[in-house]
């Protein structure tokens, strides 16, 4: 187990934070613009490794999940912020260039932007589709796609 | 990797040089001087031989070297992730099966781990162990087809065919035993769909007879070959520490030296009952990602062996009812498929569908270091390293 | 008999049996190929999938013959047609028999090399003028490769030629009748050992075959120079690369396996030329096997291996070889 608690290790850093125990594992939930920070910080104690980084629609807000690793001791930590719809959240990549497509794909299946991103083009979908994965944007079946050609 | 780097963002930012700069296309504009040279922007892909599905690789080349590289990916986006918000937690298998279509019973697994942490479900150890057996043989046929195609992107045409014919032998069992060579929908949230059926352990048996020599042959007809060595030796070279800082898992991981595996290391299934090594690699390069696939395949026959072996008895699935709604919540189970941690996050908010589901997928992660693997190399070795990757486009772009 | 007919009966000969070739020939590597490769290759036109490539020939010449818009028109027309007539050109000296060959040329070798060596001038042409960029990298190796190893294959014919002290492929093939010793036949594949294998790795990338393959490079620039040709003028180019295989088998035939002649025994004059199609085919065998089994060298390695291995090898080989034919040998062989 690392040293340090990473609540303890965000508060020496100076940034303000909630931490809790759920069924996922140890999350801790702070401001959108203190992530980078956050991220460098638990980076010095050991949680050296981004497994994941994704969004999350709420309903309200959209949720962002980073899944951190101490990769010596297997010990996974979940880092969640709330960004506004078509928000900012600042770029991790230089922490951890794992987020370099992960952003990518957030930012366009959600709609919203990582400045600092080096590469901020789309990654898996095509221009001038509205973000998919927000709750409003309904699955629709085949019969009710009107085609442009049609 | 946190050199240079203080907890405060603005000053890494400007002082110390960001670890790992992604370069970008940078072409040499024409007319500058009479004598410049210009760089060539080659497009490999969408439709090409040699990149396992609809990859398109952007590849700026001085000559033939390459100087940088971009992956442009999402031809084969599906969007599984939003239909899987749309479908029970029993139909999202059918779904994932889709995703890393070479080792569909991974990508099922971990769903249904994920959920029944999320449910607090107790899965039966007969499931458990069945479901370890069934990803062992998947994995051996999915690391079949990875080193049959290694081989054709270094244009050994003849190992294909002959790897090709083992795997066709995996298939028919897993047919028999799953009702699909690909599409398994096998594993289920609480168990697995069905029991092994009677006999079946004797063919697995009568397969693992030739197994090992198969596998023998394939391996000195293609990493015996002194100009396959030649092609694979010392090119796309991954150090640990940048296998790491771009999240690379799995086979690609270890071949940098790193000794991770989840099967080790955070047992699940049958794992943790288990006896295996994990083999390592020093450098990082192609032929380090070969030897440990191919050392990780004959590990897979010893695990094999031992499942067929041992299975236990009991039920094979626990009981789950057919509305099931799990409690609202957040989950995430990994499993080590081929291609490294296969990672599922379900939130529930405690309807009949999850809320959202995360595919975290290996291939996605692994191929995220092409810019940093193929510059400095030749067209022949890009080639080479991105087979070397295993990337699967269906889990790549979901 | 008259001179333009028989000028014309040669020539038509000469086409015949490259077209025939071609056809029997991608027929074989489909077989070989597909044997080799656990698979059972064409059955399904006419027995044994025999009228397969036929039918594969005929559809190349009802084709519509594609021209990419912003290629060269006229390179992309003619280069084709540059590949495929050196390689025509090179059946000329060849000898089939005592008295067989359309003509008698006393320095047939030559000829046959120096023709070929046009080649990569139009395959460079294809993949320039096809304006694709996979296609100019393909052109480019082919045109690098073809040249490095023209060296040690010519160096590698000198220590047969001087054996024999003559150019003309008939005196070759006639200074290795007989036997050595009264049992070895006086082929010039057992002093020449060293040349022969020289040849036959010169001549596998002279080809562009598999492990030499880099201008294709299927998996890599998915068939290079090649890449934009459709309809006949794709099929010329691969009815080069047929006959080029047939032309190179053959000259090794000539230069080292005794040619026409069966060992031992005295060929009558009607076996010869079949005997001589068999040792060719055996050849052009052996070159489909490798093509079959290998993996594909880079490019740099394949041009590292011609300069630094071949070349030395095959000019010390010329060097030291004709020390002892000056030195120890001059009567014996002789």
């Amino acid at each position: 187990m690392p040293a340090h608690q990473p609540a303890d290790v965000l508060g020496i850093a100076g940034i303000a934070c909630t931490a809790a125990e759920e069924g996922l594992g140890s999350v801790v939930r702070l401001d959108a613009d203190r992530i980078l920070d956050a991220l460098a910080a638990l980076q010095t104690v050991g949680y050296d490794f981004l497994v994941d980084l994704f969004g999350t629609d709420t309903g309200e807000r959209i949720e962002l999940t980073y899944h951190l690793r101490a990769f010596a001791t297997h010990e996974d930590i979940y880092l969640k912020v709330l960004v506004d719809y078509d928000g900012e959240a600042a770029s991790v990549w230089h922490v951890h260039p794992a987020a370099l497509y992960p952003e990518r794909e957030a930012a366009e299946l959600l709609g919203m932007s990582f400045p600092g991103h080096p590469n901020p083009k789309r990654l898996l979908t095509t221009d001038d589709l509205p973000p998919m994965l927000r709750k409003a944007e309904l699955i629709r079946e085949a019969g009710e796609v009107q085609l442009p050609y049609e | 990797m946190s050199d240079g780097h203080s907890w405060h963002s603005d000053v890494a930012l400007e002082e110390g040089r960001p670890a790992y700069l992604p370069r970008g296309l940078k072409r040499v504009p024409r007319g500058v001087d009479e004598l410049a040279t210009e760089h060539l922007v080659l497009n490999m892909g969408p439709q090409h031989p040699s990149t396992h599905g609809v990859l398109h690789v952007l590849i700026e080349l001085d000559g033939e070297e390459v100087i940088s590289a971009e992956a442009s990916l999402g031809y084969l986006h599906r969007g599984i992730e939003k239909l899987a918000e749309s479908r029970r937690y029993h139909q999202v298998a059918t779904l994932l099966d889709r995703a890393d279509y070479v080792s569909g019973l991974h990508t099922e697994t971990a769903f249904a781990l994920a959920t029944e942490k999320l449910a607090g479900i107790e899965v039966p150890w007969r499931a458990s162990w069945l479901r370890s057996l069934a990803m062992e043989l998947n994995r051996y046929a999915s690391h079949l087809v990875w080193l049959g195609t290694f081989g054709m992107d270094a244009g050994a045409m003849a190992p294909f065919l002959y790897i090709m014919r083992d795997r066709e032998m995996i298939l028919d069992i897993l047919e028999e035993w799953c009702g699909s060579r690909m599409m398994f929908n096998y594993v289920r949230p609480g168990g697995v769909f069905a029991d092994i059926p009677a006999g079946l352990d004797a063919k697995i048996r009568a397969w693992l007879r030739v197994a090992d020599s198969y596998l023998d042959d394939n391996d000195a007809l293609l990493g015996g070959n002194e100009i396959f060595q030649a092609r694979i030796r010392g090119t796309g070279l991954i150090d640990a520490a940048t296998a790491l800082a771009f999240g690379m898992t799995g086979g690609c991981l270890r071949a940098s030296g790193v000794d991770y595996d989840l099967r080790r290391d955070v047992p699940y299934c049958a794992y943790g009952e288990l006896d295996f090594e994990v083999p390592l690699g020093v450098n990082g390069d192609n032929l380090d990602r070969y030897t440990v696939r191919v050392g990780e395949m004959r590990q897979c026959l010893r695990l094999i062996r031992q499942l067929v072996d041992g299975v236990p008895e009991g039920d094979f699935t626990a009981k789950v009812p057919k509305v099931f709604r799990p409690p609202a919540g957040e989950s995430y189970a990994a499993v080590e498929s081929p291609r490294g941690e296969l990672g599922i996050h379900i939130v529930s908010d405690g309807g009949l569908t999850p809320y959202r589901m995360r595919l975290r997928s290996p291939a996605y992660f692994n191929l995220a270091i092409v810019d940093e693997a193929l510059a400095g190399g030749l067209v022949a070795d890009a080639i080479v390293t991105l087979g070397s990757l295993d990337i699967v486009l269906g889990e790549i772009d979901r | 008999m008259n001179i333009a007919i028989e000028i014309l009966v040669r020539f038509l000969a000469m086409v015949a049996l490259l077209l025939v070739n071609g056809v029997v020939l991608i027929y074989m590597l489909r077989k070989v190929l597909g044997h080799l490769h656990l698979r059972i290759g064409p059955n399904r036109v006419g027995p044994f999938g025999l009228l397969q490539t036929t039918n594969d020939v005929i559809k190349l010449l009802t084709k519509e013959d594609l021209r990419p818009a912003a290629a060269d028109a006229w390179l992309f027309n003619i280069a084709p047609f540059l590949v495929f007539v050196p390689s025509f050109m090179a059946y000329i000296p060849l000898v089939f028999g005592p008295e067989l060959a359309v003509t008698r040329l006393d320095t047939g070798i030559l000829v046959i090399f120096a023709v070929l060596s046009l080649v990569p001038i139009g395959i460079m042409m294809a993949g320039w003028a096809s304006n694709s960029k996979w296609s100019l990298i393909g052109g480019m190796r082919a045109a690098g490769q073809q040249i490095a190893y023209e060296i040690p294959l010519l160096l590698s014919v000198l220590g047969p030629v001087m054996m024999a002290g003559s150019m003309d492929p008939s005196a070759i093939v006639a200074a290795q009748s007989g036997t050595w010793f009264g049992f070895i036949p006086r082929w010039f594949v057992l002093p020449q050992i060293i040349g022969f294998v020289v040849y036959a790795i010169s001549a596998q990338a002279e080809t562009q075959q598999t492990p030499f393959d880099m201008s294709e490079a299927e998996s890599e620039l998915i068939t290079g120079f090649a890449n934009e040709y459709g309809g006949m003028r794709f099929g010329f180019l691969y009815l080069a690369e047929f006959s080029n295989m047939f032309i190179v088998a053959a000259v090794g035939t000539m230069l080292f396996f005794g040619g026409w002649q069966l060992p031992w025994i005295e060929t009558p004059g009607w076996a010869a030329p079949f005997v001589f199609i068999l040792k060719t085919y055996i050849g052009i065998f052996t070159m489909m096997w490798a093509r079959g089994s290998l993996p594909r060298f880079r490019v740099d390695q394949m041009l590292a291996f011609c300069w630094k291995r071949l070349i030395p090898i095959s000019l010390t080989w010329v060097v030291v070889w004709a020390c002892i034919q000056r030195l120890a040998f001059e009567a014996a062989i002789r």
